[in-house]
């Protein structure tokens, strides 16, 4: 598959009373793009608020980060299967607003939503502190069923960044980058074969109803583990459905910049032969993890690869799943090396991993989720610090008073992020 | 394989058949109780710790039960909640599933391993503890039912 990425750098945000992209300016006119967000019965009110970098603002509770793209030329349409019809996207022409995101804020599940500071330490260890954010604040009905609710601010969230990227449909984009994967057949052509051939195993969060990822629309623990385009994750083929802890969740912005598939695509046919991406899931039944992890050093041989890289998200049960695709590969000898974060206690002198084998013997670390940071009070909270004590990595506590806030690493959104997102790592 | 259907004798002396389910679940957690308790058997740890249900379930993989699911809590650490639910065979084999014992035994040293739970401060959020832990075991529930026999 080929597709054309053209980047169009977003210098700021500022509100306005229509909706456009002006000089690198976007301009935001709240209501047309509220309007189809409060349709949902489960959302109360909905507001946006924006975010730039080095302001002293805390965004919190944290939900998903989104990057307004738009396909223009070539089949199907951003987020399939969820904002656009299920139709295969990753060729053609798609337009990027880089330097941005849409966030989704406001309380989902009390203990497993994160923080982005635009500035101070804690903006230090999200890549998100970066990025000019147009925040989504959502305050859910009264009663609500989480997994609905859950639903509904994921969809609000992707709707809004659909309809942000469609104001890029008609620019010149600053930046034009074309990626292309091979078929299969392509990838044995003669001046690549003495490059190692290298797959990527993509692990896709797929416990529970606030634990899941969607593939053009299903549930990744409805599926068996399957090949997908690089091109394909690009196009949002691939979204975030989940409530785990902020520091290792992968937002669909991780999963559209997935850095895994971007640096092997930029050394693709010069040092390795980059073959394909495996996707699996990390489901809670066992049976289901065997089956999982079998298809996928399955398809690993069907690619005849001669290395992979695996990339997890979560842990506790998931380490399981992270343990037998590497086993399984290697037994092969299939050369694994696995990207993962630690939960290595807050002296960094526990067990990082849940699960261990003497064949996992190449790992790369996103860092010690629990090693913990003060964050210093700032001027402006979006959102609520309603929960600042109870999420995962925060205590009773947490939240001093004076604003500031001693915590773990977990409770920062992206921190320690499984895809190597971030840039924090060990020797 | 015998499939150990559950029941009671009924004040009159008949035998009540109470689940044909092939799964039962070992939980702490009330609402696991409430909502699967229809569905299956359920052995509930009433104020039980993490540590109580694994116990059980390592019990009952002594008298040759299987473990269904993972044992390790997923994606929330031992110390944050206190909720732990496990799906387990109704039937039982002829020895001891070494897979399970080893699942078992992995989990207890891994709750052995870990500090103190930090009190949350708020209802709320043990409803929400309460809920990840349902629907991580809900989610369980399309795989053991999509086959006639464990």
């Amino acid at each position: 598959m080929k597709l054309e990425v053209g980047y169009i750098d977003i210098k700021g945000i500022r509100f306005g009373d229509y909706n456009a992209v002006e000089d690198g300016i976007l301009i935001v006119n709240p209501e047309p793009l509220l309007e189809p967000v409060l349709e949902d019965p489960l959302i109360k009110s909905a507001h946006f608020e924006i975010a730039t970098p080095g302001e002293s603002i805390r965004i919190t509770p944290v939900k998903d980060v989104i990057e307004p793209r738009v396909k223009v030329e070539g089949g199907g349409g951003v987020f399939p299967g969820m904002v656009s019809k299920v139709d295969t996207v990753g060729s053609g022409k798609t337009h990027v607003l880089r330097g941005m995101a849409v966030v989704t804020a406001g309380p989902i599940v009390g203990f497993q939503e994160g923080i982005i500071d635009m500035t101070g330490v804690g903006a230090d260890y999200t890549p998100f502190s970066k990025l000019h954010n147009l925040v989504l604040v959502m305050e859910p009905v009264e009663d609500f069923k989480q997994h609905e609710y859950e639903a509904a601010a994921r969809l609000a969230g992707l709707r809004t960044a659909a309809a942000i990227g469609e104001l890029a449909r008609e620019l010149v984009p600053d930046e034009t980058v074309v990626y292309e994967t091979p078929t299969i057949a392509e990838s044995f052509k003669e001046e690549w074969k003495d490059l190692p051939r290298v797959g990527y195993v993509m692990m896709l969060q797929s416990q529970g109803l606030l634990h899941d990822t969607y593939v053009y629309g299903v549930d990744a623990k409805r599926t068996l583990s399957t090949l997908i385009s690089a091109t394909e994750v690009m196009d949002g083929a691939i979204v975030s459905g989940n409530c785990v802890s902020a520091c290792d969740k992968n937002t669909t912005y991780h999963h559209q910049n997935n850095p895994v598939i971007h640096d092997l695509l930029a050394v693709h046919g010069k040092k390795i032969n980059f073959v394909g991406t495996i996707i699996t899931n990390e489901n809670v039944y066992l049976d289901d993890k065997i089956r999982s992890s079998d298809w996928t050093s399955k398809m690993a041989r069907y690619l005849s690869l001669d290395a992979a890289i695996i990339t997890q998200e979560g842990f506790g049960n998931p380490d399981t799943d992270l343990i037998m695709n590497c086993t399984k590969l290697e037994k092969q000898g299939i050369k694994t090396v696995i990207i993962t974060d630690e939960y290595a206690g807050q002296d960094g002198k526990s067990q990082s991993l849940a699960d261990a084998d003497e064949l996992a013997n190449a790992v790369v670390t996103g860092g010690n989720a629990n090693e913990v940071v003060v964050l210093p009070p700032l001027d402006r909270v979006i959102g609520t610090l309603d929960y600042v004590d109870t999420v995962a990595g925060g205590h009773a506590g947490s939240l001093r008073p004076d604003g500031s806030i001693e915590a773990e690493l977990q409770i920062i959104t992206g921190s320690t992020n499984e895809m190597g997102f971030n840039r924090m790592s060990a020797r | 394989m015998i499939i150990g259907e559950l029941w009671r004798l009924t004040p009159g002396g008949e035998q009540e058949t109470l689940h044909t389910s092939k799964f039962q679940i070992v939980t702490n957690n009330p609402m696991v109780a409430e909502a699967l308790g229809e569905r299956c058997h359920i052995v509930f740890l009433e104020h039980g710790s993490d540590r109580d249900v694994i116990e059980t379930v390592r019990d009952l993989v002594h008298r040759h039960h299987r473990v269904l699911t993972a044992p390790l809590a997923g994606s929330v650490k031992p110390w944050e909640t206190p909720y732990r639910s496990v799906m387990v065979s109704v039937s039982k084999g002829t020895a001891i599933d070494a897979t399970s014992l080893e699942l078992v035994e992995f989990a207890l040293m891994v709750i052995g391993q870990s500090r103190e739970r930090l009190e949350t401060t708020k209802p709320s959020i043990d409803r929400d503890f309460q809920t990840v832990d349902l629907s991580l075991i809900e989610s369980a529930l399309p795989s053991v039912e999509a086959i006639g026999r464990i």
